[in-house]
């Protein structure tokens, strides 16, 4: 059970996305040559210094409802049309967090509770939003409406646990899915898009939503769909090929419908959301099976389940972009669906349709649930991993290799950054799984101790990536190329046994009064020391909170067990004065050079550019053409 | 002098069991509240880097302000009472009245930024203890018979308390919020005697004693610091009494944030930065209304979370003294504290 089940609850409005920017540029983690420069606005393009990390959803409304195969969008049908979808008003917002400015592509949502609340602003439940991080990011909007709009464009799946009703709703909408969520846990999809960036406008640091709340079982998977998987081929600049981006359906054979999610594959014009028209699409299913890639099909070869609808007005609105297609008075459909691709067809030309994305070559598909790590020195996690055929479990073979493509930018053209996955031995895993009968594995990642302790030099830890793929799998398989695994290493190193200020504690709190000026400058001034032992108490307090408790510190989830117990230890160890210890000045060791760095590369990017996903992605294909060259 | 009405007076005194007084000890605390906001905002509208003396004072007043409202609130709970706090009916109009009408239904207080016309017309008027001490330069109010003042609110308070005697404290410490204050400061109250403490805390902590301006010495009490800021500097004894005549506490007016006065979120055009912050602020300010009410009814642990909110309101009202009012003039938004959310039902 999933969003793409019934019943299901479509939500439309804004995101606010405060992240800040300083941190989007990894030479800013090194405290020898920062600047107070750097925590200017528009400096380098960090178009967002002060950010507070905060994220949260403004002005969220139900806008549309599906219960039974009806399409509801009338207040007069179900009073659920209209209600608000909030954040929680119990505890701060939620957070938004990069695993590593090597690794900005796959961005979590911490600590955020949502409410859905009724006319009179009663909450009608209320869940916990299970951490999640995008997937899918793509250059969805083709125009700028405002400068340095973001025109990437991403997806959040995820899960609302703890979910608490309060009594019976009214709403028959919201019955069905209070009798569908009796695990307490519901499905929750996000598309996320027209991202502001420019301060001058309304829109600066808020984006659109379109999303989904839905039934949840526990035991499936909670961040993609156990479904149909159509997978585009990415062109440059993270650019759909054929225009139509990746997207989950789901095939429900006891009411002969196929349910299918464009929330996030569809281009729009600009920041307005208005979908770019490409004229009529098709879902269709084909009556052959291939293992190549098609470009277009004779209309003889295809059952065409229906059209897409979305060149009707309000059709987003109302639907985040889930359409259902009825196959029930088509028996071909009905007997062989579950075992024949899929396609999306585009303008026939001739008798012939084009294909715009077609379902994983065979309707192989391997994904991992979670797909984002972070290891203390020989820790190890476990990966949840389900391979499907046409949707169903299956049991194959998984291999599992480094898969760098994605990762390491972050720095300015004409600088080297540190290299990434270096050492090799940082994470350790299977070369090889098989699933199970019921399509499922799990990968074991185990951290070593990496030597040397900081193969980054100023910046701690490393991120590495871990690509997988089936064993057994058409040779012309498109893979999806945001489907890896993203760790980040903790540095190893030891707690002193007299941590001291000079010494141990402000080389690591400097970096972040540096890189987080709205609480160095506002709260606490972290690299001060009378400022930290004034604020002893509440940082004692914040430093101990679970990673996943909203008050969490740091905000970025990015300090190690070690220096996090070293920093405790320091709070909680007074000295003569009654006071943490100072120690001597110059006594903090001298972070290393990196063990290896990328090389510079040529970059043309308008200066705004300079910190956003766009440049990341535009510096990572440079870094690694560079690469090939040298 | 701030005052109130002497029927409040009269009320207590009137009081024939623990919960007549229950009224009073939750206006209690929302008159320790009620200051809060337009301290905060006056505080977080300093710049950083600029009068720091000036935002150390201020801070120690608010944060004792805190004080005093939790000493309150645990006072009404340790008689069974139960301190109503997330409801739009707790916090004052800003401007306006304070609670009881204190100061008098022509006492306005508003959010405002920072200004030492600011601080004379309204904090001091505040803060003015029931007998000031006569500090050279500052003229005192003549008194006005028929009100009453906030050191006769919580004698009466105290005459009561002590008249109903122990058995009125039937609620124990575990469900009383006791944390982030010193213990000598922040206790169990749990009999006639723990309460007269808290109260006299309350006190002597916002008006000094009637002999001596300082709460500790060296620590002048919230009237005399909000002097000091006003004059310019440290208050010190002299041969004659006291005198703002010690350190210079300077004050540069290009460190604060241009803040519209009274910001409110129909200032503000829908869809704007401004009102997109503004709302964030009520809702978050709502939120912490909401942790506040947990902890002081039954949850004293929650008092955690409503720490972590107050770090966050203050990131939110300084994005919003950054964020432009567009209103045709260079000032910035600010701070609007409503109660935005209906509870949960």
């Amino acid at each position: 059970m999933s969003y793409l089940d019934s019943p299901r609850l479509i939500f439309s409005g804004f995101f606010q996305a405060d992240v800040s920017t300083i941190n989007n540029d990894v030479t800013s983690f090194n405290n020898a040559t920062f600047s107070d420069l750097f925590q200017q606005l528009n400096f380098d393009g960090s178009w967002n210094p002060e950010g507070t990390g905060i994220f949260r959803l403004v002005n969220c409304r139900i806008t549309g409802a599906q219960l039974g195969g009806a399409q509801i969008t009338e207040n007069g049908r179900d009073q659920v049309i209209g209600m608000a979808l909030e954040n929680a008003d119990d505890h701060v917002f939620g957070k938004l967090v990069d695993l590593d400015p090597q690794q900005q592509s796959c961005s979590e949502i911490w600590g955020m509770g949502l409410r859905l609340t009724d006319s009179a602003g009663s909450t009608v439940f209320s869940g916990d939003y299970v951490t999640a991080a995008f997937i899918n990011l793509w250059r969805r909007q083709q125009q700028d409406t405002a400068p340095n709009d973001q025109e990437l464009a991403a997806v959040y799946q995820s899960v609302l646990n703890r979910v608490q009703w309060s009594g019976t709703p009214s709403s028959a909408a919201l019955k069905a899915l209070q009798r569908a969520s009796e695990d307490g846990e519901l499905s929750i999809n996000m598309n996320l898009y027209a991202y502001g960036r420019d301060p001058g406008i309304p829109r600066y640091t808020l984006g659109r939503v379109a999303g989904v709340i839905g039934p949840y079982r526990s035991g499936e998977p909670k961040h993609f769909v156990l479904g149909r998987q159509m997978v585009a081929a990415q062109g440059n600049g993270l650019s759909a090929v054929n225009g139509v981006f990746t997207f989950q359906a789901k095939v429900d054979a006891g009411r002969k419908a196929l349910t299918a999610d464009f929330g996030n594959s569809l281009q729009i014009v600009n920041a307005d959301g208005a979908f770019v028209d490409v004229g009529p699409l098709a879902m269709a299913v084909l009556k052959t099976r291939t293992d190549g890639v098609l470009t277009s099909v004779a209309a003889g070869q295809v059952a065409v389940l229906g059209q897409v609808a979305y060149r009707q007005p309000n059709w987003y609105q109302q639907t985040a972009g889930i359409q259902e297609f009825d196959y029930s008075a088509d028996s071909w459909c009905v007997a062989n669906i579950e075992t024949y691709p899929l396609l999306l067809l585009g303008q026939q030309n001739g008798g012939n349709y084009n294909v715009l994305i077609q379902e994983s070559l065979g309707g192989l598909y391997v994904r991992a649930d979670s797909f984002v790590y972070r290891l203390e020195p020989n820790e190890s996690k476990t990966v949840e991993l389900y391979t499907t055929q046409y949707g169903k479990p299956i049991s194959a073979a998984i291999t599992f290799a480094p898969n760098n493509a994605m990762i390491g930018n972050a720095a300015p053209a004409n600088v080297e950054p540190p290299d990434v996955a270096t050492p090799a031995d940082g994470v350790s895993y299977a070369s090889a799984l098989t699933t199970d009968g019921n399509g499922r594995a799990a990968l074991n990642l185990t951290a070593g101790v990496m030597s040397p302790a900081r193969p980054r030099g100023y910046i701690e830890g490393q991120v590495y990536a871990v690509g997988y793929q089936l064993a057994q799998q058409p040779a012309q398989t498109i893979m999806n190329m945001w489907n890896f695994i993203s760790v980040l290493v903790f540095s190893p190193s030891d707690v002193p046994a007299q941590p001291t200020w000079y010494r141990n504690i402000q080389p690591i709190l400097q970096q972040y009064a540096n890189l987080y000026p709205i609480m160095s400058k506002h709260l606490v001034k972290l690299g001060d020391y009378d400022s930290v032992v004034e604020h002893l108490n509440i940082l004692k307090l914040a430093f101990s909170l679970p990673i996943g408790d909203p008050n969490h510190m740091p905000v970025t989830r990015d300090l190690s067990a070690s220096n996090r117990a070293m920093i405790m230890k320091w709070m909680s160890s007074p000295g003569h004065d009654g006071l943490p210890l100072k120690g001597e000045p110059a006594t903090a060791a001298v972070p290393p050079p990196p063990m290896a760095t990328q090389p510079t590369v040529q970059l043309v990017l308008e200066p705004i550019q300079q910190r956003g996903k766009t440049a990341f992605v535009l510096g990572l294909a440079a870094r690694a053409k560079a690469k090939e060259r040298s | 002098m701030i005052k109130l009405r002497r029927g409040i007076i009269d009320g207590i005194r009137a009081a024939k069991h623990r919960s007549d007084l229950y009224y009073y000890l939750q206006k209690a605390v929302e008159l320790e509240h009620s200051t809060i906001p337009p301290y905060l905002t006056a505080l977080f509208s300093l710049m950083p880097g600029y009068n720091d003396d000036i935002q150390k004072l201020i801070h120690s007043i608010v944060v004792q302000e805190m004080l005093h409202m939790t000493i309150d609130g645990n006072i009404l709970i340790a008689i069974g009472g139960q301190p109503q706090i997330n409801s739009p009916d707790f916090i004052p109009q800003y401007p306006g009245p304070l609670p009881m009408s204190i100061g008098g239904k022509d006492f306005i207080v508003g959010i405002e930024a920072f200004s030492k016309p600011l601080v004379l017309d309204t904090f001091m008027v505040i803060e003015e203890p029931e007998h000031p001490i006569p500090v050279k330069t500052l003229a005192v109010a003549a008194e006005e018979p028929e009100f009453a003042t906030i050191g006769e609110f919580y004698d009466a308070v105290k005459k009561k308390i002590v008249e109903l005697g122990n058995s009125i404290f039937t609620v124990g410490p575990d469900k009383q919020v006791l944390s982030w204050f010193p213990p000598n400061r922040l206790f169990p109250i749990v009999d006639c005697a723990s309460a007269i403490r808290g109260i006299d805390i309350i006190v002597v902590e916002g008006e000094g004693t009637s002999s001596d301006p300082f709460q500790t010495p060296g620590n002048p009490a919230h009237y005399y610091k909000f002097g000091e800021i006003y004059y310019g500097r440290k208050i010190v004894r002299t041969p004659t009494g006291y005198a703002y005549g010690g350190d210079p506490i300077p004050f540069d007016p290009n460190g604060v944030y241009p803040m519209k006065p009274n910001p409110k979120l129909g200032d503000f055009k829908p869809g704007s930065q401004a009102y997109t912050r503004l709302a964030e602020f009520s809702f978050a300010y709502s939120s912490l209304l909401n942790a506040l009410h947990t902890a002081f009814n039954g949850k004293p642990d929650n008092i955690n979370v409503a720490i972590g909110l107050m770090y966050e309101l203050k990131m939110l009202a300084v994005s919003l003294m950054q964020t432009p009012a567009n209103d045709g003039t260079n000032r910035t938004a600010g701070p609007s504290y409503v109660y935005v959310d209906a509870k949960p039902t």
